[in-house]
């Protein structure tokens, strides 16, 4: 069984390491320090088993594990936490498997035998109640079977065209599957409705315009893409920019 | 090396200790009050002859007054062991005695030469004496009961409060510490070893009495050693830069006033940056102040969520700088976009203040 260790923690990784060398039919291909990398090595290495730390920098363990469900032939995911009451409650619940560290042996064993693939319910079940956990820092796409991160302070707008909504970001454009309703409300403080089909990006607001035909246009920095405005969402957007 | 707060064996007794200045100065004053009422109550008395009998009266009841507090002063090691009900008759009756005594000798020395005066009015003096006196000092010595039960009720709810705001120590942190001790005993024992020491030195700060306040060089240490535990986890990620070389090392404080604020420097400042960073600790000693800041980089991020984790730990401590040194203890906070930094301030305090003198 080939497994992935996560966590930030030097000694944290040793030791996880130092536990599985004794168990037979493991081995350890990876380690990494945060969500990113792991989500990178992942790619590389397609381990069948990741032992995920879930308060972690940049990208933390939550956020990982959503974007590795999304991945052609994603690994199980044991999640690994220190302390924190309020989200154990909500792993229990939903049947998804954790150990707290220190991690005993026998617990890691019978985890690993147990390890299953997690949904991408249970993922957002425990994302609900894990009361730290914050917006995530990535949005994932799949290009030609990988998974393709693209960070969210590089998105300029998201824009819904038939089935797909399409991701404007610095290096180009993209399309991912999700809502623009499930977009918008887990980027709360990023994003805003400007027409039934479009989010922006706040910071990327460049300026409100005016056609002679009385329609309304944002511009965009960074981005030549003028996106249309809606007479129902030009109050909001008004109000926003006065401020 | 712990400093208990000084403690007098009379602690329980409701007389105040009459042997101190202050508490012959609020007797005198008392006592000067109750002479104007008298000098002022007879009717029909010229007013030359007003001034006169005050400043007779005057004499008699400072006699009276600072007589009683020289005998309760002299006695109060004895009244000491007694229950407040005994201690208050014998104090009530020594009064009454001083009275007797001092108006016995008013007679003799000022009345008997100058005056023709019968044994009926001597007997009439005396008692009129007494009486006047027991009537004042009976609500006097209910005053100091009441005042003192008032006093007491305060320094118990404060100190309730001390405690109920203890310093604890985060669970998150003891369980990181010891996954990390789990993995240094293989490979490093000695390591292993160390951190065990310094956590042990750590739960004993947090668990001991909140009452008691330590010399800022124990605080200090107690930082050092949760920052060596933390650096055994976090490795390169945490850097530390030290500036207080002006700060007095015997100032007084609370335990663990400082070391939270470390930790939350390092659970929302460091641990969030995948690169790590800096936490910088600055002291200064002005003016008889204190002001000790603690800054760490910021991931901005994670902006909202810093503002709501610190905010137990912030609370906490400002109550209890509060509780200690009421308006003069404060905790403030600054933080941008990239540092988040917070300043805390209290007078410089070397020895423990004499509760009373308060």
């Amino acid at each position: 069984m080939k497994i992935l260790i996560v966590d930030d923690e030097q000694p944290a990784r040793t030791r996880l390491r130092g536990m599985l060398q004794q168990l037979n039919d493991c081995e350890v291909v990876a380690e990494a320090a945060n969500g990113k990398q792991a989500l990178e090595a992942s790619q590389t290495y397609q381990p069948d088993l990741v032992l995920l730390d879930i308060r972690m920098p940049g990208m933390d363990g939550l956020e990982a594990a959503e974007h590795l469900s999304k991945m052609d032939a994603p690994p199980a995911i044991i999640f690994t936490t220190a302390y924190n009451d309020y989200a154990l409650s909500a792993f229990k619940t939903h049947a998804v498997d954790y150990l707290l560290k220190p991690v005993r042996k026998e617990n890691l064993l019978q985890a690993i035998s147990a390890a299953t693939r997690l949904n991408r319910a249970q993922l957002q079940a425990i994302g609900e109640a894990e009361t730290e956990h914050t917006e995530p820092t990535h949005i994932s796409a799949r290009v030609k079977g990988n998974i393709q991160l693209i960070p969210v302070n590089t998105i300029h707008f998201f824009l819904a065209e038939h089935k797909y909504v399409t991701v404007g970001y610095v290096d180009g454009e993209v399309l991912i599957e999700d809502s623009l309703l499930t977009l918008e409300q887990r980027f709360p403080r990023h994003f805003m409705r400007v027409h039934r089909n479009a989010l922006v990006a706040i910071d990327h607001i460049a300026a409100l315009e005016k056609d002679n035909q009385g329609r309304c246009h944002i511009r965009l920095k960074d981005c030549d893409k003028v996106l249309e405005v809606s007479r129902r969402h030009l109050p909001d957007i008004r109000k926003f920019m006065k401020r | 090396m712990r400093l208990k707060r000084s403690t007098t064996k009379c602690d329980d007794l409701f007389l105040p200790d009459f042997c101190a200045m202050r508490m012959v100065f609020v007797v005198v004053i008392i006592a000067q009050l109750a002479a104007f009422v008298l000098a002022l109550a007879p009717l029909d008395i010229p007013l030359a002859q007003r001034w006169n009998n005050l400043g007779m009266i005057s004499l008699y009841v400072q006699w009276c007054a600072l007589g009683s507090c020289t005998v309760l002063c002299i006695v109060r090691p004895w009244l000491c062991g007694m229950t407040n009900i005994q201690a208050g008759i014998i104090s009530y009756l020594l009064i009454l005695l001083v009275i007797v005594l001092i108006t016995e000798l008013a007679y003799w020395l000022i009345y008997k030469p100058g005056y023709e005066a019968s044994q009926t009015w001597h007997i009439h003096f005396l008692l009129r004496n007494v009486v006047i006196g027991a009537i004042i000092s009976g609500p006097i010595l209910r005053y100091f009961y009441v005042q003192n039960q008032w006093r007491r009720n305060i320094q118990a709810e404060s100190e309730a409060r001390l405690q109920a705001l203890q310093s604890r120590i985060r669970p998150h942190f003891l369980f990181n510490s010891m996954n990390t001790i789990a993995s240094l005993i293989p490979a490093e024992p000695q390591q292993a070893e160390d951190a065990v020491e310094n956590l042990a030195d750590l739960f004993r700060a947090s668990l001991s009495d909140a009452r008691n306040l330590i010399p800022l060089s124990e605080e200090l240490e107690l930082c050092h050693r949760y920052l060596d535990i933390e650096a055994l986890r976090l490795g390169e990620r945490l850097q530390q830069k030290w500036n207080i070389d002006t700060l007095p090392r015997d100032a007084l404080v609370p335990p663990l006033l400082i070391q939270p604020l470390l930790e939350n420097a390092i659970y929302h400042g460091i641990e969030p940056l995948t690169e790590g960073g800096t936490i910088e600790v600055t002291g200064q000693l002005e003016n008889k102040k204190i002001a000790i800041t603690i800054r760490n980089p910021l991931n901005h991020n994670s902006g909202q969520q810093i503002a709501r984790g610190n905010q137990l730990a912030h609370d906490n401590i400002r109550e209890r700088l509060t509780a200690l040194h009421g308006k003069q203890g404060s905790l403030q906070i600054e933080a941008n976009e990239h540092s988040y930094q917070v300043t805390i301030r209290f007078p410089y305090q070397n020895e423990y203040e004499d509760p009373d003198r308060r």
